[in-house]
């Protein structure tokens, strides 16, 4: 099996790339609820500024920490800065203005400072801590419509269902505030199979239960019941303790709706503990819908071509039927009769006589075991069960093991040919050997008893060319495109041993599947010419 | 056989839970003066080998019950002797597994009795105790002498590497046989080699160059794709 190459990850829109990048920037800064900011910002201020006490007077000191404050709105809301103000404001009442360490005052000008300051210091905050909302707001709104966008391309584009999956839950961790999404797939069996998921925490155990839950009883599962408030949308319908009693996850189980069914669940754990807000369970459904309609149109995808491909097994298996039965029940039949007529002749037969037919015998079971061989061949060969594996080989060395699968009789009539210095070609050895001995046999069939078969190879710009020409009677211009097509079997064929006629279609798909060519060409002055092209390792574009 | 000694027949044990194969092989190999006992299931097959001590084993890899992957680890806890496996599986890993597990040679079913009765052969050439170490070859124009490291190609003789020629001499002593990458990088490199097998890949190249015809496919060294190579038969 060869090694997947891992698929890169969900690939960001560059709305939600920014946001993403804000949202981590602004979580690395406001751990803790932004408190431990707003302390540190005003506690560093405060030791720069306390050293100086008695030389810069407390208005410019309050100059300097208006700003402060107003960054920390900026970066973790409207609380912290509050916080940040109150904290300003003690320092400088206790440790600044004099008298030292009391709230009181001792002149009515500066109490009055300190009052506005603080008035001042706090309004700026709310200010900026509510542009800060609305621009996020902004921002968010912003990377669903991205995503939901992306969503409804992708429902009229071709992908897989993995791919949406991994798409669906790699954004949704980032623009809705998951801490874990997951899709679910109900699996024909009843259960539900866990499709893809993303996010940092590891899967709730009750997380398939739940799923399989919503399955059965198509309805979205929550950790609290139906939100009440007039207005907002309503995602959950059911609360887990009614689903599951005594299971508690703290997960929103929404099913994927479409018009003729249930396509699966989407799993999504919100990262605040109060759940997901109005805005984010509103993108969750619309999230839902898409998926769910994406899923559909990929299974309906999924099932024609599959139905498609079935009907072409069909037909297929039917011509095998047909050709298949003729092909090996004639030997089949003809061993039969010999041995059954040996069997009652008894001893009344001489030795010769037993020994020619014997011999008959084991070529019809020769013609037998090739023809089923054949057959397993063509079907793992249409059917992909048999890619080549291409690595660099060397064409002589897969000529002689080729020729070695051959009966000897045979072997000592074939001459070989070969450049000395043929370039490697990209090839799976097996399978290449596998088209030679067809190649070889073909060519054996058709030449005269006593003729020789010569396979020689040159090496062509980026190409080994090799080529098996005989002596027989060659393929008249009329069949030199049939004679590779599945049973066909040519006009000479009559003065030749019986084959399947799939042996030319086997090399022909081999040939393909390694990105060559193959046909057949008038040898001089009679006979056929295969001629096989093999891109050199390294020269395919693969 | 050497004159004058009583001529002992070989003992061959047929595993096989096929009836029809079990009664071919039983004639076949009866005909030409082999001794055979055959079981039917990978159990009794270890019972009747440990009770006859057969020269040889030969084992069908898919049976029911205890599976031929699983005798042929038994078996060669203790059994000596070769073991031919034969299997309808003709994917290179069951191939390479069965090896592994210490079986001598394979056969894809379906086989032919000339080439069954070449395995056999040269498996029992090889495991006869009384056969005294081979000391020379010779296959077509080509002359190996194993005690001199001397190799002769009609008449010239070949200068070979030491690698080269510890390949050749590893896969000659087991003409007809098939030697895995593994086996060879194991004995002619050591246990730490036993993945590179491209370097072995390399090694046989060179070795071709020297032994085999230029023009003509190899003839003495043949490629057993993704197993590894087999030496031509002494008897071709």
């Amino acid at each position: 099996m060869p090694l997947r190459r891992a698929r890169p990850l969900t690939r960001l829109g560059p709305v939600q790339e920014c946001y993403a990048r804000h949202m981590m920037w602004r979580q690395q800064l406001s751990r803790g609820g932004g408190y431990p900011l707003a302390v540190g910002a005003v506690g560093i201020a405060a030791l720069i500024f306390f050293p100086l006490r008695g030389v810069v007077s407390a208005p410019v000191v309050m100059l300097f920490f208006v700003p402060i404050i107003v960054a920390v709105a900026r970066i973790a809301g409207t609380k912290p800065s509050a916080t940040a103000a109150a904290l300003a404001f003690l320092f400088l009442d206790l440790l600044y203005i004099p008298p030292y360490y009391r709230l009181t005052i001792a002149s009515l000008p500066e109490w009055i400072g300190l009052m506005v300051f603080l008035v001042v210091a706090l309004i700026s905050g709310q200010q900026t801590g509510r542009l800060r909302e609305r621009e996020q707001a902004a921002l968010r709104r912003q990377a669903e419509l991205e995503l939901l966008n992306r969503l409804t391309f992708r429902i009229a584009s071709e992908y897989s269902l993995a791919a949406t999956a991994e798409y669906v839950t790699g954004q949704l961790t980032v623009v809705g505030n998951a801490r874990r999404v997951a899709l679910y797939r109900p699996d024909g069996a009843g259960n539900a199979r866990c499709v893809n998921s993303s996010g940092e925490s590891e899967p709730a155990t009750e997380e398939a239960r739940f799923a399989e839950w919503v399955l059965t009883n198509d309805k979205a599962v929550g950790p609290e019941g139906p939100s009440a408030e007039p207005g907002e949308p309503r995602v959950v319908t059911v609360s887990q303790a009614d689903a599951l009693p005594g299971v508690t996850a703290d997960a929103v189980y929404l099913p994927l709706q479409t018009v003729d069914g249930l396509e699966g669940v989407l799993v999504a754990q919100p990262v605040s503990p109060s759940g997901f807000g109005a805005d984010e369970s509103r993108l969750l459904i619309s999230v839902a819908n898409l998926t769910a309609a994406a899923f559909e149109r990929e299974r309906l995808a999924d099932e024609a071509a599959h139905s498609q491909a079935l009907r072409e097994t069909d037909r297929m298996k039917t011509t095998l039927v047909s050709s298949v039965s003729h092909e090996l029940k004639t030997p089949l039949a003809a061993a039969t009769a010999r041995v059954t007529g040996l069997v009652e002749e008894g001893s009344a037969c001489d030795e010769a006589r037993v020994r020619s037919e014997l011999e008959a015998v084991s070529e019809d079971l020769a013609r037998l075991d090739s023809s089923i061989g054949d057959l397993l061949d063509l079907s793992r060969l249409e059917s992909d069960a048999w890619r080549p594996r291409l690595v660099a080989e060397d064409v002589s060395d897969i000529l002689g093991t080729a020729l070695s699968r051959l009966p000897r009789l045979h072997a000592a009539r074939i001459r070989f040919d070969l450049s000395p210095d043929l370039p490697p070609v990209s090839a799976d050895f097996a399978q290449l050997a596998r088209a030679f001995v067809n190649l070889m046999e073909n060519a054996l069939a058709y030449a005269p008893a006593d003729s020789s078969v010569l396979v020689s190879a040159r090496s062509e710009d980026g190409a080994v060319r090799v080529v098996v020409e005989d002596r027989g009677p060659g393929v008249p211009d009329a069949e030199k495109a049939r004679v590779f097509e599945k049973f066909f079997r040519g006009s000479a064929s009559s003065s030749a041993p019986a084959g399947t006629g799939l042996g030319l279609a086997i090399a022909t798909e081999i040939v393909r599947s390694h990105h060559g060519t193959l046909v057949v060409e008038d040898a001089d002055p009679v006979g056929a010419r295969f001629v096989m092209t093999l891109p050199t390792a390294g020269a395919d574009s693969d | 056989m050497t004159d004058g000694a009583p001529e002992r027949h070989p003992r061959i044990l047929v595993i096989d839970d096929e009836e029809q194969i079990r009664r071919a092989l039983k004639s076949v190999l009866q005909a030409r003066h082999y001794e055979v006992d055959t079981a039917s299931t990978a159990e009794d097959g270890i019972a009747l080998t440990a009770e006859r001590t057969p020269d040889l084993v030969i084992l069908d890899l898919t049976l029911p019950g205890m599976s031929g992957f699983e005798a042929c680890r038994q078996l060669r806890g203790w059994y000596e002797g070769p073991v031919l496996v034969l299997s309808v599986l003709s994917s290179d890993s069951d191939k390479i597994d069965a090896l592994d597990l210490g079986a001598d040679d394979y056969l894809t079913k379906p086989f032919s009795t000339g080439e069954l009765l070449a395995r056999i052969r040269a498996l029992l050439r090889r495991a006869s105790p009384s056969a005294s170490p081979v000391t020379d070859i010779d296959v077509g124009d080509l002359h190996i002498d194993f005690a001199r490291r001397v190799v002769m190609l009609r008449g010239e003789s070949v200068r070979l590497t030491r690698i080269e020629f510890d390949i050749l001499a590893l896969l000659a002593r087991n003409a007809g046989r098939v030697v895995t990458s593994s086996m060879l990088l194991e004995e002619v490199w050591g246990p730490e080699y036993v993945r590179d097998t491209q370097t072995l890949r390399v090694h046989i190249s060179h070795l071709r160059k020297k032994i085999e015809t230029p023009g003509d496919v190899p003839r003495f060294v043949l490629t057993e794709p993704g197993v590894g190579f087999r030496f031509a038969d002494l008897e071709a």
